[in-house]
């Protein structure tokens, strides 16, 4: 890391930690953004100093102000500037004079509104550059540390959150307050919160890299709504959990525009900015949830409570349905339903009533109380085989809804295991919850949504075990070759290769395409076919002549020299009766393709993330059954093993049903070898190997067919 | 019209809207960062103009008009 992003990461430190704040531009017009930002700050009870700043007023919220920010004797930490955008300039100006190192600017009137707005961006840009100031915003709710040394509420949010070990970022700040409702009423507590607005300096990123090393966040939550460093995003989230576990999990809203547009090739029409989003954010370890709700549900298992050890769960409950429901949702998500040890079979046997179903899911009863639930938890807890508990209640005329709340909380905290409850109902239950919420039990309003924060958590762990394989990089290639034939096809203006030429390109880098040669007369046409051998295809090659079959120029599965002449001389004679003024080239022979199964690879540019690679089933039908999947280029040898996995080609490919499994090694093979074309050769845009015909094992591939789009 | 009697004017009107002494009110004196105009008061500060010298300012022009100087300037050019 450069001294300059050292410097930046300090400067978030303060933007955070700040000893003294200037609000430029704070006025005493209650209910305004720059009345509320100095109210808030002062009822957070912030441990620092503050210093309004108002040319106009004497004094603001009954604190003395400056006229101007460089009139302040002492030193200040940070600016919150809520100047409007056509002086944010002059305000930050003074406020690098100063020394400030970092500012909030909540304005707006910026990127944002486009025209003169963006200009103002990049003068406050140059600015900050200028002074080496770090800043928040502009067009941003502000900024909440909770941290009871500091207690820092510049925002102009209705309350600040309870404290927590939840960091949020959000582009938007609107939803900011929201989630801010919505947490306080659940008790779910933050770090940090920030809302970054355009992000013109201080971006998502930088952020990432700053909460890995800050001890009060366990879990980062990140709302996006357009990703401009896609590449930057995955490194940092990868950094995060490779030094320190800490998970990240995401949102992201909206769609680009050039992920919308008209699409000149299979991989193009498939590869949505959607679906490279999705592969980006798995690539990189990014839990992708698509609502606040399911964001929520997710952070508080993983703050709350212990990873689990495995999947194998113990569901306990006093209602019969909601257990058979929590099961099948349990076993959607890849959970598993333990089997008891002996011992805990025999407690629940002895403690339970005859009608009870001590195995798992394990029912006591509607009419259970406190102790009750107490035995069949904590005997469940103890088992070996068990690692993690789901508690579901229903409210009966004599459940002990707050005291079951409390024992499980009690429960909870003798055991490493994770416990997720779920109180069904709502005005009965809702003190259970609260207890239940306040001693960071995980509660889920619906018992499904405990199988699927659990499972989110479980999988998680194999995020954790996943360790980068060096990407793997070819020497039998030849890039100046690949650069020469783009960089010449580019320039007469051309939009794709010829197949000719396309061909020649994954020739030079080693791909498996089928030999062919151009032959000119009878004998060259045997002397080809014997050399690459039977069977062969031949083809007539003219640039007068588009459809090769209607001219009666094509002979498919020709097995002797016999066949070689008499093939010769019926593809010239055709072609002379059909088209007589095309200028022949002559006639191209090609190895004949063996069956084998299809499948397509695919390349393509994402403006955010750069070279997608897509791999999946083959042949005409490919946007049909979409059965496909991608991968963010460069791609390690584990990226390329998930790569094919993830599709229902993969079983085809291991041999489904009796079928003759196929040579995946050589799939694979290919796939690292576009990868390493998709980096070294940046004039292609879009690329498609489809069918790749793959043989039986150990038999290896053939690219049958491709295009590549400049 | 003058521009010194534009700017005697001008200084008038911003006085009266910014509810400061004119005295205060110099002629770089920047509407929003010197004499803590808020948001509402620069569009304020417009109407005001506009009244003050029976003139219409376009929106566009009139918002980059930031500072007294600037306001004497536009409206002495426009009233030529």
């Amino acid at each position: 890391m450069n001294g300059d992003y050292s410097e930046k990461l300090r400067n978030i430190h303060r933007i955070f930690h700040p000893q003294s704040i200037a609000v430029l531009g704070a006025n005493k017009v209650k209910g305004t953004v720059p009345a509320d930002i100095l109210v808030n700050i002062l009822k957070a009870d912030y441990k620092g100093v503050v210093y309004p700043v108002n040319p106009k007023e004497n004094h603001v919220a009954s604190i003395k102000t400056y006229k101007y920010v460089i009139d302040i004797e002492d030193p200040v930490d940070v600016a919150v500037i809520v100047y409007p955008s056509s002086v944010m300039h002059m305000a930050l100006e003074q406020c690098g004079q100063k020394g400030i190192k970092g500012a909030i600017i909540i304005s707006a009137g910026f990127k944002e509104v486009g025209g003169q707005g963006i200009e103002r961006e990049e003068q406050i840009k140059e600015i900050a550059h200028k002074y080496g100031i770090s800043f928040i915003g502009p067009n941003c709710l502000g900024v909440i540390n909770t941290d009871p040394s500091v207690m820092l509420d510049a925002s102009f949010a209705r309350k600040m959150p309870e404290e927590g070990n939840i960091a949020f970022i959000s582009q938007s700040g609107a939803l900011c307050t929201a989630v801010l409702d919505y947490a306080q009423a659940k008790h779910i507590g933050f770090s940090k919160f920030v809302s970054i607005g355009n992000k013109a300096d201080i971006s998502e990123i930088d952020l990432l890299y700053y909460l890995k090393d800050d001890p009060k966040t366990k879990v980062i939550l990140l709302y996006l709504e357009e990703i401009s460093d896609g590449r930057g995003l995955m490194n940092a989230v990868k950094t995060v959990i490779k030094e320190t576990g800490k998970p990240v999990l995401a949102i992201k809203s909206g769609r680009t525009k050039a992920g919308a547009s008209a699409a000149a090739s299979h991989t193009g029409s498939l590869a949505g900015s959607d679906e490279i989003c999705e592969a980006a954010f798995k690539q990189a370890g990014m839990i992708r949830c698509d609502d606040i709700e399911e964001m929520f549900n997710k952070a508080i298992a993983f703050t709350y409570q212990p990873l689990p050890k495995s999947n194998r769960i113990a569901i306990v409950t006093n209602a019969g349905g909601p257990g058979v429901l929590t099961t099948d949702a349990a076993i959607r998500y890849g959970l598993e339903l333990t089997k008891f040890k002996p011992e805990t079979t025999s407690i629940l046997k002895k403690s339970l009533p005859k009608t009870a179903n001590i195995n798992n899911p394990v029912d006591v009863i509607g009419d259970a109380r406190a102790d009750r639930y107490n035995v069949a938890v904590s005997s469940i807890l103890k088992d070996d085989n068990v690692d993690g508990v789901f508690i579901i209640l229903t409210p009966q005329s004599m459940t002990e809804i707050d005291n079951i709340a409390t024992e499980i909380s009690h429960l909870a905290s003798q055991f490493d295991k994770p416990i997720y409850t779920s109180f069904m109902g709502e005005a009965d239950v809702a003190s259970g919850i609260d207890i239940l919420q306040r001693n960071k039990i995980p509660h889920y309003i619906l018992p499904e949504s405990m199988a699927v924060a659990f499972s989110s958590t479980y999988n998680f762990n194999k995020v954790l075990e996943d360790k980068q394989e060096p990407i793997k990089t070819f020497t039998d290639v030849n890039k100046e070759i690949a650069h020469s034939i783009l960089n010449k096809a580019i320039e007469s203006g051309k939009r794709y290769l010829s197949e000719e030429e396309a061909v020649k390109v994954l020739e030079v880098y080693n791909f498996p395409v089928l030999k062919s040669g151009l032959a000119k007369s009878v004998d060259e046409a045997v002397k080809i076919s014997e050399q690459l051998g039977y069977p062969v295809v031949m083809k007539i090659m003219s640039e007068d002549i588009i459809h090769k079959f209607d001219v009666g120029g094509v002979e498919l599965d020709i097995k002797s020299k016999q066949e070689v002449e008499n093939a010769y001389q019926k593809i010239i004679e055709n072609v002379k009766k059909f088209k007589p003024d095309a200028n022949i080239k002559g006639v191209f022979v090609r190895q004949m393709i063996p069956p084998g199964e299809e499948v397509i690879l695919g390349l393509k540019r994402d403006p955010t993330f750069g070279a997608v690679i897509m791999f999946g089933l083959g042949g005409i039908f490919v946007e049909v059954y979409k059965d496909v999947s991608f991968r963010i280029a460069p791609l390690d040898k584990k990226s390329v093993d998930k790569l094919i996995t993830e599709t229902k080609a993969s079983a085809i490919l291991s041999g489904v049903r009796g079928r003759v499994p196929r040579d995946i090694n050589s799939i694979k093979e290919c796939i690292m070898r576009l990868s390493q074309l998709a980096v070294d050769c940046p004039q292609i845009k879009e690329l498609d190997i489809n069918p790749l015909i793959v043989l039986e094992d150990s038999k290896g591939s053939f690219v049958a067919d491709t295009k590549i789009m400049l | 019209m003058d521009n010194n009697e534009v700017q005697k004017r001008v200084t008038k009107v911003i006085a009266n809207v910014l509810k400061t002494n004119e005295e205060s009110i110099l002629y770089e004196a920047n509407f929003i960062f010197d004499l803590g105009a808020d948001s509402l008061q620069s569009v304020e500060l417009v109407a005001a103009f506009e009244e003050e010298f029976q003139i219409e300012m376009e929106e566009d022009k009139a918002l980059e008009i930031q500072t007294v100087a600037d306001a004497v300037k536009f409206i002495s050019q426009y009233l030529k």
